[in-house]
């Protein structure tokens, strides 16, 4: 399970880095500042879902 | 065969945060983060069987259980300060990582007082 949220994490990362690449040398900074937030707001998302199931697993295991 | 999971999981993360390093820095904590959250997930089974194995035993030996919950806590408490100081670090900043690591052993002492003091109850009470 954890394999594929690296792969998906490293894509999306790579496709907002050349997204930014191309939309900045198209002379469009606006939307290549969009794409970069929007790559930023899902990856947050995911890595926050799994951050908190590994906080309610350490509090389960060692009853904070 | 657990261990060949986790060595897959660090070294393919560590391939990508290197190869993500040049275009998207931050991208890279993002990578290192859910690597240590999947290693951490992967044993995080077996560490409960193991606390349950320690913990019936201390009960056999009837030391106080609530001592044994108190510093259960503290290594909880201990391994999320050194995951959060950890992950800082790799990111370069250490000021911050020195602040929860105050925080974490603020907490732990505040959470062993009660340790502290039985201790020295049982010190005065040994002494003539």
């Amino acid at each position: 399970m954890e394999i594929d949220l690296l792969f998906k994490i490293a894509g999306i990362g790579i496709i907002v880095a050349v997204l930014h690449q191309i939309l900045s040398k198209a002379g469009r900074e606006d939307q290549a500042m969009m794409v970069t937030l929007a790559g930023v707001v899902i990856v947050l998302t995911v890595v926050i879902k799994e951050i908190s199931s590994l906080f309610s697993a350490v509090r389960t295991v060692f009853n904070l | 065969m657990e261990i060949i999971k986790i060595i897959a999981l660090g070294l393919v993360a560590t391939i990508f945060i290197m190869m993500l390093k040049q275009y998207r820095p931050e991208y890279a904590i993002y990578v290192s983060l859910l690597a240590g959250a999947g290693i951490v997930l992967l044993v995080m089974d077996k560490l409960a069987g193991i606390i349950n194995i320690l913990s019936s035993l201390s009960n056999k030996a009837n030391i106080n259980s609530g001592f044994l919950g108190i510093l259960l806590k503290i290594t909880g408490i201990a391994f999320l300060t050194e995951f959060a100081t950890s992950i800082c670090k790799d990111s370069g900043e250490i000021a911050i990582a020195n602040k929860i690591e105050l925080g974490g052993k603020v907490i732990i002492i505040g959470m062993s007082i009660p340790i502290i003091t039985a201790l020295l109850e049982l010190i005065i009470k040994i002494l003539p």
